[in-house]
Formats: structure tokens, C-alpha cells, sequence
């Protein structure tokens, strides 16, 4: 699990690295990039998750989402993996931009020919988890996660799988309900086959209607003008109804004029921040 | 005393050293003084190595001239143990000696003579040995202010040797080898290097360093380490000499501050001086004015007691002449009746005889017939008469008493002379009247003219004072004074005013707020005349239930609210006092504020008259939505559409936190408001109010942030049951939680220009639960 840095750059007395490894999970190279906060120069710091969208690189979110002056005040490592296995030569899997390569959907599949290499769900659970603390100043035990869209509903189903393995979670725009939409359909149908019981077990909304109580303190943002939230694609309205009918304490705000891009998630970055600091540093 | 020309002698140092003749010859003790003194020397100079050389160095000289020399190494041993039995007390002795005869300023002066040519010196010192004792003795001697104290001692010897010709050669050979051992400790010197005789030398130049605060003399600092000092405390020199011209200082300061008060005192004396002069003066004519007047009383008596005397002599005296007078007549008349019968005896002629006899025995009968009268028509004695000194008796009475005494002064009202009811009245005597009591009168002022005479009071006192009870509070009061006694009344004092103290103020529980840092007190007289000022008086309550303790006293407060600071987590017990010139009142009934956390209570009378305060003042509830029955009364502060409330301002900084227990469906409007927030409106409608509502659609709850009509869409999936506002002034927000499961739901960011007041909606029947006074929860710090 030897770690090769891609490139590291100082931002806000922090630094924005980027490391390449070779995923025993994903039986390929990964890249993954990290924040390191000042803090993390003299003490263990909590870790968040970040899982990015639909496309995405590693890049995406470190370039482009802003988080790093409230990461650094609050003293977060933030860990942002790329969306998929790359170069696994599979056939196919450049193909179309919402399934295989950057669409790795936080499943571990189990269809051929994916089977082998997209396992995004237990690379984020348990390999990746494992890689950052090995090398990083963390604190094991004080980890969240968040994303955005297709990361959003990774970070979602990742925290309603495993209760207590992260003190909060968040989403921008997730995917709230991805055995309704085309993005889950085909993403479910290609990765986990045809049927639909399976796909349950990666669903939030389902997930939510079965999770034991939780006491996950969920804050989702969406912009209303969202053309994946008119287009079906999202569908928080479902996920909101299962947990006031379960329980799950969840603020949802509906951005007023804000899309699906990634100066949606900038305006609001701070705010998921400290949402995760209070628990992270609680 | 500097060892010019040697050749003198040995004891010539005897009449260089004034000490001499005032030293004691102790020839003992003197002896081993000197030897232990030596020893000693050596001792501190690392004299053990020296005493190893010094035979080598005995051998070197092999030019010394005395016989002596042999004996030393025994002799050195000797004194060796003998110094270290005695060396402690020698050292003493010999450090008093030396202060007592103020040897080692001596030395230090010599040392300034030689100055820098000490070390110089040395060689010839020790070549000039060799010729004569007595230069090799003074060499020595003048190096070490000690050895000069063994030779002081010496000249004890003097006498001695001069009467005792027979042992002069032991006395000398003692000195000698005495002497001996004192150049051997300079030829060794002298011998060693350089640098011994520099530290030597510096040794001696070494000038008393420290203060030995034990025995109130400078020493040198190594009489600290080694010497009777060391277990003394010690001050370096220059700090000691500071503090003894503190103290010098302090005493001086202590005499002038005498000296004022000497003067002072010697022109109160002065004064009293005149004022006997004067006072015994005044009774002096008093006395005689009084005197004079008994005198010329008790004269006219005597005159008058002497006339009458005299007079009832004159009527005795007259009337016993009288009776003496017709008692000589009639001795006369007997006298001629005895010579007329006998020279009838002697008639011869009977019928002369008979003739003559019958007239003359007629006469006789006729004169014997007169009785006589030999009872005394006066007593010798005189009439008893009473001296009468009843007058004078009054008159000698009447020097004591003075008459009607003057009009008293009344002094002017005293601090702490007042309570809210009575009021303590002084005056005094500007003379020395003899007074039996006072008549004090009052009333209190008014301006009505016409009541001058209700309310009129007389009092007799004996004091020169009077507390007079059962007054009004806050109430200026008249007093006049008229002083009496057995002579009259004196006219009336002037008159002074007295005001009693105010009412204790009542605090306005209703209007108290407090946060973890601070306590906003209201209260309100209880007097109709206004009063000075407020005192506020808090105590901090610890568990000791030890309260009564003022802990702090805000003074001087003009009107009738302030804000305290306070620290946090602690429990305070507030009392108000009123003050005027009189004084202070009584303490209010105090209040218990603990800053634990925000506390407010809720304006009534903002109140919709639908809405409902309970019983303990935090719960509100409205129970229907309409009431056509008839028209509630509607204070001109109260909210006319909106069925809220608004809650005491919030007057502090910082943040500030407070919850609200809602249920599930009851519809609300919860925030703050601006004081001026319109009262026809809907919280949360304008731009003074920012609030959080709760309205049930048909299909969920529905949460609204509402500031100036407009709010985020937000769902919340967990209806709250417990909601938490955090109102943070310094950060300008107004943040709005799950109490229960430490959700933030909102926060708006405004600028609040002004403090503002919570505020409390009701939009279906139900009822709010308002909770003060907590802690702001640690899970707020963030969203």
C-alpha cells in the first residue's frame, strides 16, 4: 500500500496533496487527493469523506469546491477519492459518462464484467479508511463523510450502512432514491443486475425505511433549480418522507436559484463544514 | 600606624595603637587571642598547605637570626589545637575588639596609604626582617588588621616585663616566638606567590559588605560564611543602608507628622488658654456681683440688728437711772425723817417734844405707808433676737443660678441621622447656660400655609438630642429647640430642616433580566417625594448559606434600573436601597438572579388579548381564535392581529439562549422582535421582526424562517418538540434548533442594530412553553 505523492500544494498554511496507490480492491491505480490541515503538523485530526458526482475525478472537488479555509479552521483532513476504478480496460466502460468510468456509484458490483474492479462501496468503507489513517496523522475513530449528487447518495447509503462509522453525514444534490431514477436504474441494473431487491441495499430512501434508528444528523442541500431535480434524477422528496416517517432527523434546504454545479456546492461548503465539525470536534 | 622604620621596636606599636591604653590587660586570655587569631588567619588562607611549606620555607631563611625558630613547629601545633578549641570564641571576641576600637577602619585607612605598594612591599618587608624583629612585626602587623589586635593586646606585657626584670627573657622569648610565628605567616606570605598576596591583600581591603541584621553591625561577607555571623541573618550592604534610610526616613517623616501635631496642639491649647481666661473671668464678676450684693445685705442687717440692740440698752439703762433716782429720793427722804426725829429726841421742852412729835409720828406713818419699791423695773439681759440670714442664704443661693438660659443651636441634619420613620435631632449650647431641659418642637414642612397648626409636636427632652419615631418616610421635618431651666424658657433655635430617609424601594421582579454576565435590575420607589439616588447591594449565594455578606455596592444610581456585571454560573442575591439626604433605607425584599444562563420574563401588556400568560408567568396559550363575544381589552402596547407577546428586552451582549416546549401541532411563530415591531402585523411579516414558524399543510409540517415576509424552503423531517433559539448579538445571528437532538435547522445572519425582545406567537390554539435561565448548550458553538 505504498503511497506515491502526485503533487502537493500549500493552501492555508495546510496542504493539498495528491497521492496515487495501487487499490487492492479496485485491482487498479487510484488517485485520491487530501487535505491536510495546519493542525495536522502537531496533533491527530478527525477525517471527512468526500465522494464527488457523476464524471468526477479526485480533482473536481479540490479545485473547485472552496472547502479549504473552513477546513483548515476547523482542522480537518478531508479525503476526496476518485468516482471509479480507471483503466481497467473493461469493455464498455468509457462508454457513457453515467455508467463505468467517473460512475462507479459506491456499489460493489457484482455482475461480470465489474465485478472484479468496481467495488467503490467497500474502497470507501474499508481500503481507502485504512490507506489515510496508515499514513496520515488521523484519529481513527472521528471520520464523516459527504458529496455530491451520485457522491451525495454514496455518502448517504455509506453512513445508513454503517451506523456509528461516521459522526454525520451530508449531501449536496444526492441521489436520494436510485432505484427510481435512470441514473440508478441503468448504474443498479449494470453493476448489481436485474434484480431490483438487490439494489435496495444501495438506496438511502430504502435504506432509511429499514435502518434501525439513527441518530445521524443529516443536512442536505439542493439547488431548486436543479435541472436533475426537475428531471427526476434526485428525488429528496421521497428520501424527506421516509425519514419523518422514520425518524431520521434530516435538514433539507432548498436553494433558491442554485443548480446542480459545483458553485451550488461552493456557496454551501462552509456550512456542510461546520456541520461536520461539530460533530467531528465535538 | 604604617610599618615605617622597623628598627623602633616591637612595643613602639603600643603607643601608634590607641587602643592601648584602653585595652584591658588580660594577659591570658589575650595570649591565646593572639595565637588562635593567627591560627585562624592561616586557617581561612588555605593554611594547611601553607603550614606544610612553611618549614621548607623556615629552612629557606636560613639567615634568621633568633633561636626560636626550632621551637615553632611545636609550638604551632600547640596553638594549632588550642586555637581550634578556642578559635569560635576567639573570633568573636577579637571582631568586637576590633569594632569596639575601630581597628578596622584604622586598617582600612592604613590599606589606602599603602595602596597598590603592598605587594611591592613585601620583599623588602621580608629582607627587613631579617634585621629587626620589630620591622618583620610591624610588616606583618600591618597587613592584618587582626594581628594588629594580637599586638594591641600586648602591650599588656609592658608592665609586666618592666616590673618583673627577673623573667624578662621569657617574657620576651614568648613574644618573640610569638612574634615569630606572626612574620613566619609573612614570610610565608611573602614567600607564596603573587596571588596569595593579592587575596590577601584584597582580603584585607575587603571593606564590610553585608549588614548582619542579627547584631545591627556591617560585616565582611565572609564573617557571613565563616565567621560568629553565619548563622545570622545578612542584607547586602548598599540594600541594608537603603532600608535604614527607608526607616531613618519613615522616622522622620513620624517626627515631623509629631511636630504638626505638637503645633496643633499647642494652639488648641492657646485657644483653651483664652477661653479659661475668659469663662473664669465671667465668673468672676459673677462672683462678685453676687458677693457684693450679700455683703452690703448682711451689712444693712447689722446695722439694722445693732440700732435695735442699742436701743433696748438705752430703754433698760434709762429706766434703771429712773428707779435708782426715786430710790436715792427716797433714801433722802429717810435720811431727813431719822434726823428730824432725832433731834426731837434731843428737844427738852415736852411740850415742844410733844408738840413736834405727834406731827413727826404723823409724817412717819404717813411715810412708812408709801411702799417701798425694790423690785427691778429691768432685767441685764437683752431681748433674744433672731439673726435672720434667710435673705443672704437666698441671695448666697441665687450666685449659682443664671438666669434664663439663651436660645439653643440646632445643628444641621447629620449623615445616618435618619431612618425611613425617625429621625435623630441634635442642638447645643452656644453659652454656658445652666440648662434643665429642652423643649424640642417639629412638624413636618408643607406648603400649605393653613397647616402650620395640625401637625405641631413638643417634646421635653433632657439630652441634647432626641430621636423622635413614627415619622413619614422621604418627609422633610422643622425642628426648633428652646432651652429651660428654674429661671425661664430661652427664645427658640433657628429652625432646621431634617429629612427622613426614603422607603426601601420595591424591585420589579417581572422586569428582571439577567445572562451569564450580567443582572438588569428595575425597581420603583415607594415614596411619592423623589429621592437622591439608588444603591444596589448584591451578595454571591455560596453553598455556606453565608448570603449576608455584600459582596459588592453599586452606588450613586439615578434612576431606578441598572445592569450589573456578574460572573457566570453563580447565584446572586440583589437588595435596592433609596437614598437622601437623610440617609438610606431599609433593603428592599431582595431577588435571587442566578446566571446560569438568559433570563426574561414576557411584557404583559404586549399581549394579544387572546393570549394567555399562566400561573408561572413562562407558559402562554391561547384557546380559541375568536372571541365575538365581546371586545377584550386591548392595551395600546399590545399585539392587535398577531396572538403574540413580546419578552423583556434583552439588554446585554453576547449571546444569549433560550427554549421554547411546542407541541407537535401547534402552529407558531417563535423569534425576536425590535421593541418598535408593529403590533397589527405578523411576526416575521416586516423587517423588525426575524422568526421561525411552524404551520401544518395537508401534507406535513411545514417550517418557515421568516424575515421580512420572505424564508428559505427548508423541511425538517423531525418535528421539534423542544426548540432552541441562540441569539448571538456579537456574531449577528439568530440561530434556531432541535433542542432534543442538538439539530441546527437555521440561522439568520442579521445585523441587529438595536437589542430586541423574544417574541412568542400562537397562530392555533395551544400553548408555549418558554424556558430562561439555561446555559447556552455547547452543541450551539456550531451549526
Amino acid at each position: 500500500m505504498a503511497l506515491k505523492q502526485v503533487s502537493s500544494n500549500k493552501c492555508f498554511e495546510g496542504f493539498q496533496k495528491v497521492f496515487e496507490h495501487d487499490s487492492a480492491e479496485l485491482k487498479c491505480k487510484m488517485k485520491f487527493g487530501i487535505y491536510l490541515p495546519p493542525k495536522a503538523e502537531t496533533g491527530k485530526c478527525p477525517v471527512l469523506y468526500w465522494l464527488s458526482g457523476l464524471t468526477c475525478t479526485e480533482q473536481n472537488f479540490i479545485t473547485k469546491a472552496g472547502f479549504h479555509q473552513a477546513a483548515a479552521e476547523h482542522g480537518l483532513i478531508v479525503v476526496a477519492p476518485d468516482t471509479s476504478p480507471r483503466g481497467c480496460n473493461i469493455e464498455g466502460e468509457d462508454e457513457s459518462w453515467d455508467f463505468g468510468t467517473g460512475a462507479g456509484f459506491y456499489v460493489d458490483a457484482t455482475e461480470d464484467p465489474w465485478k472484479t474492479n468496481y467495488r467503490m462501496y467497500s474502497y470507501i468503507k474499508d481500503e481507502l479508511p485504512k490507506l489515510i489513517n496508515a499514513n496520515f496523522p488521523t484519529d481513527p475513530e472521528r471520520m464523516s463523510i459527504f458529496g455530491h449528487s451520485m457522491g451525495g447518495h454514496g455518502a448517504l447509503i455509506l453512513a445508513l450502512k454503517n451506523p456509528g462509522k461516521y459522526k454525520s453525514v451530508s449531501a449536496f444534490a444526492p441521489i436520494c432514491n436510485p432505484i427510481q431514477c435512470q441514473w440508478g436504474k441503468k448504474a443498479l441494473g449494470g453493476y448489481l443486475g436485474s434484480d431490483v431487491s438487490k439494489w435496495e441495499a444501495y438506496d438511502a430512501t430504502q435504506l432509511v425505511k429499514s435502518c434501525p434508528d439513527s441518530h445521524l444528523d443529516i443536512l442536505i442541500d439542493q439547488g431548486k433549480d436543479d435541472q436533475f431535480l426537475s428531471a427526476g434524477q434526485l428525488l429528496p422528496d421521497n428520501f424527506i418522507a421516509a425519514c419523518t416517517e422514520r425518524k431520521i432527523p434530516v435538514v433539507f434546504r432548498l436553494q433558491q436559484g442554485y443548480d446542480h454545479s459545483y458553485f451550488f456546492i461552493a456557496t454551501f461548503i462552509n456550512d456542510h463544514i461546520k456541520h461536520h465539525a461539530k460533530y467531528l470536534n465535538a | 600606624m604604617s610599618s615605617r622604620s622597623g628598627s623602633a621596636g616591637e612595643y613602639e606599636t603600643s603607643d601608634q595603637s590607641p587602643s592601648c591604653s584602653a585595652s584591658p590587660p588580660v594577659p591570658e586570655s589575650s595570649e591565646t587571642e593572639a595565637e588562635g587569631l593567627i591560627f585562624y588567619h592561616m586557617d581561612l588562607y588555605g593554611s594547611k598547605e601553607r603550614f606544610d611549606i612553611f618549614p621548607e620555607d623556615l629552612s629557606g631563611q636560613g639567615d634568621r637570626s633568633w633561636g626560636d625558630t626550632r621551637r615553632e613547629p611545636a609550638l604551632s601545633s600547640q596553638k594549632f589545637q588550642r586555637s581550634q578549641e578556642a578559635g569560635y570564641d576567639l573570633e568573636k571576641e577579637v571582631a568586637e575588639l576590633a569594632k569596639m576600637y575601630g581597628l578596622d577602619e584604622d586598617r582600612e585607612k592604613e590599606l589606602e596609604l599603602l595602596g597598590g605598594h603592598v605587594e611591592n612591599r613585601w620583599p623588602p618587608a621580608r629582607t627587613g626582617k631579617a634585621k629587626s624583629q620589630g620591622s618583620i612585626y610591624n610588616a606583618s602587623k600591618s597587613i592584618s588588621p587582626v594581628k594588629d589586635q594580637s599586638q594591641s593586646t600586648k602591650p599588656q606585657g609592658l608592665p609586666d616585663e618592666a616590673s618583673q626584670d627577673e623573667e624578662p627573657s621569657k617574657a620576651r622569648a614568648e613574644d618573640e616566638a610569638e612574634s615569630c610565628i606572626q612574620s613566619r605567616e609573612g614570610l610565608s606570605s611573602g614567600g607564596m606567590s603573587d596571588e596569595w598576596n593579592s587575596q590577601a591583600v584584597s582580603e584585607e581591603e575587603e571593606v564590610a559588605d553585608v549588614f548582619c541584621s542579627t547584631c545591627k553591625i556591617p560585616i565582611r561577607a565572609f564573617d557571613k560564611l565563616f565567621g560568629e555571623h553565619k548563622d545570622h541573618e545578612v542584607a547586602q550592604l548598599p540594600s541594608a543602608m537603603e532600608s535604614e534610610k527607608e526607616e531613618i526616613h519613615k522616622n522622620m517623616c513620624k517626627l515631623e507628622e509629631q511636630i504638626a501635631q505638637m503645633e496643633n496642639f499647642a494652639c488648641h491649647l492657646e485657644e483653651i488658654f483664652i477661653t479659661v481666661e475668659e469663662n473664669f473671668g465671667r465668673q468672676e464678676q459673677n462672683f462678685e456681683v453676687h458677693y457684693n450684693n450679700a455683703v452690703q445685705v448682711l451689712a444693712q442687717k447689722y446695722e439694722e440688728q445693732l440700732e435695735a440692740l442699742g436701743e433696748e440698752k438705752r430703754q433698760k439703762l434709762e429706766a434703771l437711772y429712773g428707779q435708782l433716782v426715786s430710790c436715792g429720793e427716797h433714801l433722802d427722804t429717810c435720811k431727813e425723817l431719822t434726823d428730824a426725829t432725832q433731834e426731837l429726841y434731843l428737844e427738852n421742852d415736852k411740850a415742844n417734844f410733844m408738840k413736834a412729835a405727834v406731827a413727826m409720828v404723823d409724817r412717819l406713818e404717813e411715810f412708812l405707808k408709801k411702799e417701798v419699791d425694790l423690785e427691778l423695773s429691768m432685767l441685764p439681759d437683752f431681748e433674744k433676737r433672731v439673726i435672720d440670714f434667710s435673705e443672704v442664704e437666698q441671695l448666697m443661693n441665687s450666685i449659682n443660678t443664671i438666669p434664663a438660659p439663651c436660645a439653643p443651636v440646632i445643628n444641621p441634619q447629620a449623615p445616618n441621622a435618619a431612618t425611613g420613620t425617625s429621625l435623630r435631632v441634635c442642638w447645643g449650647l452656644f453659652s454656658d447656660d445652666t440648662v434643665e431641659s429642652y423643649q424640642l418642637c417639629y412638624k413636618p414642612v408643607s406648603n400649605e400655609t393653613h397647616s402650620d397648626e395640625q401637625a405641631e409636636h413638643t417634646l421635653k427632652v433632657k439630652e441634647t438630642y432626641c430621636t423622635i419615631t413614627n415619622l413619614l418616610p422621604n418627609t422633610q421635618y422643622e425642628f426648633w429647640v428652646s432651652a429651660l431651666n428654674a429661671a425661664g424658657i430661652s427664645p427658640p433655635s433657628e429652625r432646621a430642616v431634617y429629612v427622613t430617609a426614603p422607603s426601601p424601594p420595591t424591585i420589579k421582579s417581572k422586569k428582571i433580566r439577567s445572562c451569564e454576565n450580567a443582572a438588569l435590575v428595575c425597581w420603583e420607589s415607594r415614596d411619592v417625594n423623589p429621592v437622591d439616588s439608588y444603591t444596589v447591594e448584591l451578595s454571591k449565594l455560596t453553598d455556606e448559606e453565608d448570603g449576608d455578606s455584600i459582596t459588592e455596592s453599586i452606588v450613586g444610581i439615578p434612576n431606578c434600573e441598572v445592569i450589573i456585571h456578574l460572573q457566570p454560573a453563580q447565584s446572586y442575591r440583589i437588595c435596592v436601597r433609596a437614598l437622601n439626604l437623610g440617609g438610606s433605607s431599609e433593603r428592599s425584599d431582595p431577588v435571587l438572579i442566578h446566571t446560569t444562563g438568559t433570563y426574561f420574563c414576557l411584557n404583559e401588556d404586549t399581549a394579544h388579548p387572546l393570549l394567555a400568560i399562566l400561573g408561572d408567568g413562562f407558559t402562554i396559550a391561547c384557546d380559541e381564535l375568536e372571541n365575538p363575544e365581546c371586545d377584550l381589552p386591548v392595551y395600546d402596547n399590545s399585539f392587535t392581529r398577531c396572538i403574540g407577546i413580546l419578552g423583556s428586552l434583552i439588554p446585554f451582549p453576547g449571546k444569549h439562549y433560550w427554549e421554547v416546549e411546542v407541541e407537535e401541532d401547534t402552529e407558531y411563530r417563535i423569534g425576536v422582535a425590535f421593541e418598535n415591531t408593529p403590533r397589527h402585523g405578523y411576526l416575521g411579516a416586516n423587517n423588525s421582526s426575524w422568526c421561525m414558524r411552524h404551520i401544518i399543510t395537508p401534507s406535513r409540517h411545514k417550517y418557515e424562517f421568516l424575515h421580512s415576509g420572505m424564508t428559505p424552503d427548508i423541511r425538517i423531517t423531525i418535528p421539534p418538540r423542544r426548540l432552541g433559539v441562540l441569539l448571538d448579538y456579537e456574531n449577528c445571528r439568530l440561530s434556531f434548533f432541535n433542542a432534543d437532538i442538538a439539530q441546527h435547522l437555521y440561522a439568520f445572519n442579521a445585523r441587529f442594530q438595536h437589542y430586541v425582545h423574544p417574541c412568542f406567537a400562537l397562530e392555533t390554539p395551544g400553548i408555549l412553553r418558554i424556558h430562561t435561565g439555561l446555559a447556552v448548550p455547547p452543541w450551539t458553538a456550531l451549526p
